[in-house]
């Protein structure tokens, strides 16, 4: 996936200014930032949720506007972080909803047994038949999750998908990335706030401020002190653990 | 499972339909003497067109406020609350006002009729979707526009009737009080083509109201063109406010009752279902209410009456249950 001098205004404030990155296809890319950095909005034009001002964004060699919507939700799958459902709805109703890019409204045998394995993999076989609005925070999260694994696409776009959740079920949800990369092939591209999880469970991080691309590369290439503390204005030290960068911030 | 409870829900809308079937006969056939042919005729030339009105009537309103509630995805919500029966009932108003009752567009129902559902679907479009559009759906704006929007239309109609010519008034009030005691009776042959044309129309957004309903981001996550089911679905929703209110005249709770009701008792997504359940218990209402109020109350009461304080009260018991408007 490509994406170049991407550009979006609002009320003529410049959020998001000529950014240009390459998604490496198979594996995780988080982008951070401060509040207000644009990331968020980058992956709303990404997942054409909302519409760029100037820009390509190329998927498969194909521009996004060229793709039909249906097509493309066979390919692209977006969780962002507004998810209220006044409905009476089911975990595994929800879950099945995935499969609509695939089959529309008619779900085939194949298709059910593509909604229990993501049911197992989330692990929500107990929950599979309650309500929405009678899970926790984190249920609710697991099962949207669930969802776009049963719409199997290869790239999946995650809005901040550890918001709201307690320590456990956040690093939970990060590991759980982390195999939809190792173990299904995925391209997955999300948004974080924690630093640690993007250093931790990320192969590439690109970090933005005031709308334009900081710094990309892998995740050693981020993970500097300079580079954290000229993002974020606040002093960085950078430890080491598991051969991997950790930040501490204060 | 899922399956088992889109079993129940046949068995349950089954039912309801065996109850509608007993109302319309019942309210057909009570107190009418079947010995004096004449005035057996009599009674089904009045009751007839009457039960029928009320069936279309109650499949408009049902089915509208469950597609609408659905666009909006939140359920304390209808179309009439949000005043789209005063925007009929002005519509109405202002063609006569401008046109005159004597023009050829007033005088026909039919046309009469036509005009002001052009009228209406345009004005519906452009309100409605620059309200959703500034509100971004938020709930309580929202509600609080539509209630403003309410009385700011029922106010120019009443000034439009003050410095009307009485004798376009008296014209005019015999159009516009329409009510389950004295239905328009004349369109109801284009009020069935309409609504057939709509749900023709419709067919491919109905099928995806399920998916309308996960949000505008799962929607579109989903491959769905959402802009552009909303916008046919609202014109759709104005539409069929349109046939009701020209019908039966304003009943502003019985959307919400019976839309709730249906949620309540099917407990499902499935907007198949939900319409269907919310046309057939506002079918049960209406025939089964008027039936008690021509017997019982000897016309003493209108109908519309008892859905009004009725509703009101299950409004507040709505609103109250769920600790505040969320959204």
């Amino acid at each position: 996936m490509k994406i170049q001098e991407l550009k979006k205004e609002y009320d003529g404030k410049t959020v998001v200014d000529s950014v240009s990155f390459e998604i490496h296809k198979g594996k995780v890319t988080a982008l951070i930032g401060p509040n207000g950095a644009g990331k968020s909005t980058v992956m709303s034009m990404i997942s054409r949720l909302i519409a760029k001002d100037e820009g390509l964004i190329e998927l498969e060699e194909k521009s996004l506007e060229n793709w039909k919507s249906r097509e493309l939700s066979k390919h692209l799958a977006i969780l962002t972080q507004s998810n209220h459902i006044q409905m009476k709805l089911t975990v595994k109703e929800l879950v099945a909803f995935g499969r609509f890019p695939h089959t529309g409204g008619r779900l085939t045998p194949k298709d059910r047994e593509i909604i229990d394995q993501a049911i197992d993999y989330m692990e929500l076989k107990e929950f599979e038949d309650r309500f929405l609005d009678e899970l926790s925070g984190g249920q609710r999260q697991r099962a949207y999750i669930a969802m776009v694994i049963a719409q199997d696409t290869q790239y999946v776009l995650l809005d901040e998908p550890t918001n709201n959740l307690d320590i456990y079920h956040a690093t939970n949800m990060m590991k759980m990335v982390r195999k939809l990369s190792d173990e299904l092939g995925k391209t997955v591209i999300l948004v974080l706030h924690e630093i640690n999880y993007a250093s931790f469970y990320s192969d590439y991080i690109c970090a933005f401020k005031n709308g334009k691309i900081a710094k990309y590369g892998t995740v050693k290439d981020v993970i500097q002190k300079e580079v954290l503390s000229e993002i974020y204005q606040v002093d960085f030290e950078i430890m080491e653990i598991e051969g991997k960068p950790l930040c501490i911030y204060y | 499972m899922g399956s088992a409870v889109h079993k129940a829900n046949k068995r349950k809308l089954f039912i309801m339909l065996l109850l509608v079937a007993a109302a319309a006969a019942a309210y057909l056939t009570v107190d009418v003497s079947f010995s004096n042919e004449r005035l057996f005729r009599y009674a089904m030339k009045i009751r007839i067109p009457k039960l029928i009105v009320m069936l279309i009537t109650a499949f408009a309103i049902g089915g509208a406020s469950i597609v609408f509630q659905s666009i909006i995805n939140n359920t304390i919500v209808t179309p009439c609350l949000l005043g789209m029966n005063s925007l009929y009932t002005l519509i109405h108003t202002a063609v006569v006002f401008v046109a005159g009752s004597g023009s050829f567009l007033v005088v026909n129902a039919n046309v009469s009729f036509a005009v002001d559902l052009t009228l209406m679907g345009i004005a519906a479009m452009v309100i409605y979707s620059y309200l959703f559009k500034k509100t971004k759906n938020n709930i309580l704006y929202v509600l609080l526009i539509g209630t403003v929007l309410t009385s700011f239309f029922g106010s120019i109609q009443s000034t439009l009737i003050r410095v009307m010519d009485p004798n376009e008034y008296d014209s005019l009030l015999a159009t516009l009080v329409a009510s389950f005691s004295n239905v328009n009776s004349e369109i109801i042959l284009f009020s069935l083509v309409l609504l057939g044309i709509i749900i023709f129309w419709l067919r491919r957004e109905l099928a995806l109201l399920d998916v309308l309903t996960l949000g505008r981001d799962q929607a579109i996550n989903l491959g769905v063109d959402y802009d552009r089911a909303i916008r046919k679905l609202l014109l759709g929703v104005a539409l069929c406010i349109a046939v009701a209110t020209a019908m039966v005249g304003p009943i502003s709770f019985l959307g919400l009752i019976i839309a709730n009701l249906s949620r309540q008792l099917m407990r499902t997504y499935r907007h198949s279902q939900l319409i269907l359940g919310s046309a057939l218990f506002g079918m049960i209402v209406l025939v089964g209410g008027q039936m008690i109020v021509e017997q019982v109350f000897v016309y003493a009461v209108p109908v519309s009456v008892f859905i009004t304080v009725g509703g009101g009260i299950y409004f507040l018991y709505l609103l109250l249950r769920r600790g505040g408007v969320r959204q």
